[in-house]
C-alpha cells in the first residue's frame, strides 16, 4: 500500500506545477454550469417550486457536485492512457515492476487529479454560491461523509474506466466504450438526480454505476439522511469490490496476448 | 486562377481519400468509432425526453425542433471534425514546428494543414445529423438546405478554430483559449437559444456566433427567411476569410523548429 501512496504524492507534487493550468481549464466546467443554470431557471417558475421533489436551488447545487465529479475525475485521459499503453506495447515496462499495474493506474490517476478536484471543488462552491446565494444546510460531519463518498466515488469511476480502457487487449480502440460510457453517466447521472426517471428506471438505476459515482454523494449534498449515507457507502464499497474484479479479470486474461516486436 | 484552385481542391480531395483510406486499413475500429458516436449521439435524446415530460415547450422549440437543432450541432460538428480536423489540432503543430512539411509544398498551406487528417467519428456525427433530420420529416427544400447549414456551419466552426489557434504564433498559451472557444462553440449548439435571455443571447449571435451556425438555420428551416439565410451565407464567409487571413499574418511570425518531418 505505501507504494501506491508514494505513486500518488509524486504525482500531486508534479501537477502542482500545472495549477495555472488546472484554473483555466475551469471555464469549460462554468460553460457547462452556466447553461444548465439557466436550463433550471427555464423550467422552475419561482425558486419554491418542487419538480420531482427537488426545488430549483437544489437542482443546482446537485448539478454543481456531479460536474464537479465527472469533470476533475478526466476519464477520457485515463482510458486514452491505457488504451495507448497496450497498443503501443508500454504496457511492458509496468508488468514487470514489483506493483500490480491495475494499482499503478489507479494511484497514478488519482495523485493526478487530486489538486484538480480540490480547486474545482472550491470555484465549484464559489459559483454555486456566486449563482445562488445561499448554500445547503450541512454540518462539518455531512460535509465529511460527503466527501468520503465522493473520494469512493471517483476511485469506482476510475476503477469503470480502467476496465474500458483494457479492453484495448481485444478491440485496438476503446475509447468509442467510454464515449457511450460517459454519456450514459452524464445524462442518467449528472444532469439529473435518479427521480426524475419512471419507477422502473428509478429500481435499475439504483443498482447501477450512476448511483454511486454521481447520485450518491450529490444527493447526500443536497438532501442528507444518514439512512441514505450509509445505504450509499455501503453500495461503494460493494461497487469498489465489483470494478477491481472486472479490471482484474479483463487484465489477466489480456496480458496473455501481448505481443510486443523489439523496441 | 481558376486551374490553381481545381489542383488545390484535387489535391484536398486526395489527402482526405487517403486519411479515409488509411483509418479503414484497421475496419473493426473504423465501424466501432462511427457506430459508438451514433449510440453517444442518442443517449442524449433521453435528456430531452426528461426535460419534455416536465415542459411542453423549450424556449419555443418543440421536441421535433430540439431533434432538428441537434441534428445541425452534429452535421456542423461532423463537417469541421471529418474536412478539417487538424484545425483543431493547429496551435500543437505551430507550436512543435511540424508546419515546415506543409510550407515546403507548392500548395496552401493553411489547406494542406487541416485536410491532411480526418476524425473517423466525425462520420457517426453526420450521419446522426441525418438520421436526426429523416426522424423531423423529409422534404427536398429543407434537406437541401439542412446539408448547405452543416456545411455552412462546420466552415464557421472550422474558421473560429483556426483563427483562435492562429493566435500561437503570437502568445504561448493559446491552445487553452482555443479550447475554451470551441467548448462554448459545442456546448451552446445543443441548447435552444430561448432559454438564454439578455446578454448571453446577445453574445450568442455575436461574440459566440452559435446563433448564426446553429439557432438561425433552425428559424430558417421552420420558416424560410431570405434575410437570415443571407445573415448566416455573408458570417460564414467573412470568418472563412478572418481565418486565412490571421492564419497568413501569423505565418509571417512562424520560425521552424528544425524538426525533421515527412508527410507520408
Amino acid at each position: 500500500m505505501r507504494k501506491y501512496l508514494f505513486i500518488i504524492k509524486t504525482q500531486i507534487m508534479s501537477n502542482l506545477q500545472y495549477v495555472f493550468n488546472i484554473v483555466f481549464g475551469f471555464i469549460g466546467y462554468f460553460i457547462m454550469l452556466f447553461i444548465l443554470f439557466n436550463l433550471w431557471k427555464y423550467l422552475y417558475s419561482d425558486q419554491s417550486e418542487l419538480i420531482n421533489g427537488y426545488t430549483m436551488t437544489q437542482m443546482t447545487w446537485y448539478v454543481i457536485v456531479t460536474e464537479i465529479l465527472w469533470m476533475s475525475l478526466g476519464g477520457r485521459k485515463l482510458c486514452n492512457k491505457i488504451s495507448k499503453d497496450v497498443r503501443s506495447g508500454n504496457i511492458t515496462y509496468n508488468i514487470n515492476k514489483p506493483y500490480n499495474y491495475i494499482g499503478y493506474c489507479l494511484s497514478t490517476h488519482l495523485g493526478d487529479i487530486f489538486v484538480k478536484g480540490l480547486i474545482y471543488t472550491f470555484l465549484g462552491m464559489l459559483t454555486g454560491l456566486l449563482f445562488l446565494k445561499s448554500f445547503p444546510d450541512l454540518t462539518l460531519v455531512n460535509i465529511i461523509v460527503v466527501l468520503i463518498t465522493s473520494i469512493l466515488a471517483t476511485s469506482i469511476s476510475a476503477l469503470i474506466i480502467i476496465a474500458i480502457g483494457l479492453i484495448s487487449f481485444f478491440i485496438e480502440d476503446s475509447g468509442p466504450f467510454y464515449w457511450v460510457y460517459s454519456k450514459i453517466i452524464l445524462v442518467l447521472g449528472t444532469i439529473f438526480p435518479i427521480e426524475y426517471f419512471p419507477n422502473i428506471i428509478q429500481k435499475i438505476l439504483n443498482y447501477s454505476p450512476v448511483y454511486v459515482v454521481s447520485y450518491g454523494p450529490a444527493k447526500l449534498f443536497v438532501d442528507f439522511s444518514w439512512d441514505k449515507a450509509i445505504s450509499i457507502v455501503l453500495a461503494q464499497i460493494i461497487y469498489i469490490l465489483i470494478a477491481y474484479s472486472i479490471c482484474y479479470f479483463i487484465y489477466k486474461k489480456g496480458v496473455k496476448r501481448i505481443n510486443v516486436n523489439g523496441g | 486562377m481558376l486551374t490553381a484552385v481545381k489542383n488545390q481542391l484535387k489535391v484536398t480531395g486526395l489527402s482526405i481519400k487517403y486519411a479515409l483510406v488509411r483509418e479503414f486499413l484497421n475496419k473493426a475500429t473504423f465501424l466501432s468509432n462511427i457506430i459508438f458516436m451514433i449510440l453517444n449521439n442518442s443517449c442524449m435524446i433521453i435528456q430531452w425526453i426528461v426535460l419534455f415530460s416536465i415542459k411542453d415547450d423549450m424556449g419555443g422549440y418543440t421536441f421535433k425542433q430540439v431533434l432538428l437543432l441537434w441534428g445541425i450541432s452534429a452535421g456542423t460538428y461532423g463537417v469541421s471534425r471529418f474536412f478539417f480536423k487538424k484545425a483543431f489540432e493547429l496551435s500543437e503543430t505551430i507550436n512543435s514546428g511540424k508546419l515546415d512539411a506543409y510550407i515546403v509544398q507548392p500548395k496552401n498551406i493553411l489547406l494542406s494543414t487541416i485536410t491532411s487528417d480526418i476524425q473517423v467519428s466525425a462520420i457517426g456525427d453526420m450521419l446522426f445529423a441525418f438520421i436526426v433530420y429523416f426522424i423531423y420529416g423529409f422534404n427536398i427544400t429543407t434537406f437541401i438546405l439542412f446539408i448547405f447549414f452543416c456545411v455552412t456551419g462546420g466552415l464557421m466552426l472550422t474558421a473560429i478554430s483556426i483563427i483562435l489557434n492562429s493566435l500561437s504564433f503570437w502568445f504561448n498559451n493559446a491552445d487553452m483559449v482555443s479550447d475554451v472557444g470551441n467548448s462554448l462553440m459545442v456546448n451552446f449548439a445543443t441548447y435552444p437559444d430561448g432559454i438564454f435571455k439578455g446578454i448571453t443571447k446577445w453574445l450568442l449571435f455575436t461574440l459566440v456566433p452559435v446563433g448564426i451556425a446553429n439557432y438561425i438555420p433552425i428559424k430558417i428551416l421552420i420558416e424560410f427567411n431570405p434575410y437570415l439565410l443571407i445573415i448566416n451565407i455573408s458570417v460564414c464567409l467573412l470568418l472563412t476569410l478572418l481565418a486565412f487571413v490571421i492564419f497568413y499574418k501569423g505565418l509571417r511570425r512562424y520560425s521552424s523548429s528544425n524538426l525533421m518531418s515527412a508527410r507520408i
